[in-house]
């Protein structure tokens, strides 16, 4: 390759612009792959969605498949109702994952805090530490709505709607 | 459980090293009182009596009475093979909660002692895990704050 | 036993263990300390779980409470409240039906049955062995399809209520819990084959983990883990709760103690629970309604203080509950089994490989969402070796202390 580093460089920069969020939709569209990260939940949720990715349920269909670390991450599933210690983890996972990057809350907990609610060491809400997409109530969410939340979140994708703001 | 005392029981209150209250715990387990500096002796006797195969400690459950200005200290302890439960209860000052660690003797109480601390702030002396924030937010550690006390306020 | 600070040396290689990590859906963060391909020490480190539930039950009345324990674990939420409200069944002195009893244990085998079926399939996933989890966790949805029919909801139930169920069965959903129990029973049957005849898993699992009798005495283990090692412990058949005094079973044990053995007495407990559940569905006892009126449960509980234990899938589980008169408990104190079997095994993974790690892990069935309440650094050192200082100035350079974050 002989291309001039003026040209390189343009074509690194606007490769960048193209996986800054909320403009790189079609790159997760079609096969989203998802990290479930547990912030202090009761396991409910957990198992939950762990049936959701078998092939009772087949996510298959949809592309969806678990990542094997958070670096290869498209889709966050957080679930739990955030202790004050699991936030800082959940803060770093989330800045560790690659761009364009989503976030489901999936349960009750992770939404508002739930029945913890009122604990002194718990956040109460996924969205106070990092951006939330979608949200699945339920406690816990059968595995099928899971699955609906995560087609919902394609479904928005498309869409080109605007993310949230951080 | 209604039946006989337990031997090794039998021998702590013959010794005087604990006392048999009239109050159960439901259903119908059995409470003895025994004063705080005393606990090393009891479960030291009770491994030379039934050896680390014959009993274990289940748990260890700290209580505050403000208006007492006491914390309840119980030890619940399952004798083996029949599976009773028997409470071993003591009473140490609110202000100054301290009592001898049985981490040496006894290792399995390690979390129930580390936890009563962090929670509660009983003091088992000779116990080198004990920290505070083990798991109770850094914020309320600043604050110092004992989350289980009534008066904590959290 | 006193804890030294470790000053940890450039030669054993460390390497952290979660609290994320793609096979554990639970944070806990294991650190492991390898020379070479063998562990030296493993410590472990919680409390990303801590949400404070015995301060938060002081705060709410003893019935929002049935609600609240149920999601001390959602794996084993029917156990939880059972024990909870078997406590308050104490304190009131006020019992259920032989029917509630009897539904209770179904219920509760049921979930026995699906949280032992979870930690099987959890297993061959960490061992690699995928299409074997993902058929168990197929079967896995007939057991969730009858607890679903049975109680109302697949995971979080809420089924018990003080003085008996929710909801009854009807003659329609005891047909439909027959069939589903028919069903799952011969795939139990011939995943315990597969466990017990596989190469694959035989190799990952034999030998590995060895825990003998002594020492699951000693370390104090519960459960299915103590049971693999020969010690008849289970709370069903001493404390004879609700109706395991009138339903027969056996209690599983074996001698091997390794990791393979405690995966065979959970296959084995899961057979003798679909048992269970069956005799309980088909010898129902019809002595009225087991469904308590909620409106007219007394409202103030007289003081005193119960201590409940209970067998949950990972072994014995105990709640103390204190009442002062009030409508709101004075003291709720849970211990959990998990909470034993995990920070008291550190010393397990001693010697073995790297590899053998989530395996030896995975065998105790770790619930961390169980033991949230505490966080505990193990002070057992295991072999630690002891490194020349002349190593350490000039030959120690081969082996680098490097992070990995799995």
């Amino acid at each position: 390759m002989t291309s001039n580093p003026a040209d390189a460089g343009e074509k690194t920069s606007s490769n960048n612009k193209v996986i800054e969020k909320g403009d790189g939709y079609s790159i997760i569209r079609r096969s989203p792959w998802i990290v479930h990260f547990n912030t202090g939940a009761c396991n409910g949720c957990d198992i939950e969605v762990l049936a959701a990715i078998t092939p009772h349920y087949d996510p298959e269909r949809f592309g969806v498949k678990l990542a094997p670390s958070i670096r290869h991450g498209d889709i966050l599933i957080i679930t739990g109702a955030v202790t004050k210690k699991a936030a800082e983890r959940l803060k770093r996972l989330y800045e560790q994952m690659p761009s364009p990057k989503y976030v489901i809350a999936v349960g009750a907990c992770a939404i508002s805090g739930g029945v913890f609610h009122n604990s002194y060491s718990v956040l109460a809400g996924a969205d106070k530490v990092v951006p939330v997409d979608m949200y699945v109530p339920g406690c816990p969410p059968r595995p099928e709505a899971i699955l609906q939340g995560i087609v919902k979140l394609l479904e928005k994708i498309g869409r080109k709607e605007p993310p949230p703001k951080e | 459980m209604n039946g006989e005392e337990h031997p090794v029981v039998k021998l702590l209150v013959d010794k005087g090293l604990i006392e048999p209250s009239s109050e159960r715990v439901k259903p119908n387990r059995r409470i003895y009182t025994f004063k705080p500096e005393r606990i090393r002796e009891i479960i030291s006797t009770m491994i030379n009596n039934l050896g680390h195969d014959y009993f274990y400690i289940s748990t260890v459950i700290g209580t505050d009475f403000p208006d007492k200005k006491l914390i309840r200290l119980d030890y619940y302890i399952v004798l083996l093979p029949g599976e009773e439960t028997i409470v071993l209860r003591t009473w140490l000052p609110r202000d100054n909660p301290v009592i001898d660690s049985i981490l040496d003797i006894y290792p399995g109480v390690l979390n129930a002692e580390c936890e009563t601390y962090d929670l509660l702030g009983v003091v088992f002396k000779g116990n080198p895990a004990l920290k505070r924030g083990f798991f109770v937010p850094s914020d309320l550690v600043e604050k110092n704050i004992y989350s289980l006390r009534k008066d904590s306020g959290v | 036993m006193t804890i030294s600070k470790i000053i940890e040396v450039p030669y054993a290689l460390e390497i952290p263990v979660g609290p994320q990590h793609p096979a554990l859906h639970e944070p806990v963060l294991l650190k492991a300390y390898a020379d070479g391909e063998e562990v030296v020490r493993v410590d472990i480190y919680t409390g990303y779980n801590h949400r404070g539930i015995e301060k938060l039950t002081e705060k709410n009345t003893f019935y929002r409470n049935i609600f609240i324990v149920a999601r001390v674990c959602g794996i084993c939420n029917l156990v939880h409240a059972n024990c909870y409200v078997r406590a308050l069944e104490e304190l009131l002195e006020k019992y259920p039906n032989d029917r509630a009893r009897y539904l209770r244990v179904l219920a509760m085998e049921l979930e026995r049955v699906h949280s032992h079926m979870l930690i099987n399939a959890v297993m061959a996933e960490i061992i690699g062995f995928d299409s074997l989890f993902m058929n168990i966790m197929r079967d896995r949805e007939y057991v969730m399809k009858a607890k679903e029919v049975l109680t109302g909801n697949r995971v979080l139930s809420d089924y018990l209520m003080v003085g008996g169920v929710r909801r009854d069965v009807d003659s329609v959903k005891k047909d439909r819990l027959l069939k589903l129990i028919d069903r799952v029973l011969p795939r139990v049957k011939y995943y315990r084959r597969v466990f017990m005849e596989d190469d694959t898993l035989l190799k990952r699992m034999v030998g590995v983990g060895v825990v003998s009798k002594t020492d699951a005495l000693r370390m104090s283990l519960v459960g299915p883990p103590a049971r693999a090692s020969g010690v008849k412990i289970d709370v069903r058949s001493s404390e004879k709760y609700d109706a395991y005094d009138e339903i027969p079973f056996n209690v599983v044990t074996r001698k091997e103690g390794d990791v393979w053995a405690r995966m065979m007495v959970r296959w084995d407990e899961a057979i003798e629970s679909l048992n269970m559940a069956r005799y309980a569905l088909e010898h129902l006892p019809s002595d009225g309604n087991p469904v308590p009126d909620e409106r007219r449960l007394p409202r103030r509980f007289p003081p005193g203080e119960a201590y409940t234990r209970v067998e949950a899938p990972r072994g014995e589980l105990t709640y103390y509950v204190m009442s002062d008169g009030k409508p709101k408990p004075y003291r709720v104190k849970i211990r959990t089994p998990s909470f034993i079997n995990i920070i008291n095994t550190a010393s397990v993974y001693v010697g073995y490989t790297v590899a053998d790690l989530p395996v030896i892990l995975v065998s105790w069935d770790p619930c961390i969402s169980c033991m949230e309440r505490v966080t505990v650094i193990d002070p057992r050192t295991g072999e630690k070796r002891k490194v020349p200082v002349k190593e350490l100035a000039g030959g120690g350079s081969r082996r680098v202390s490097q992070r990995y974050s799995l």
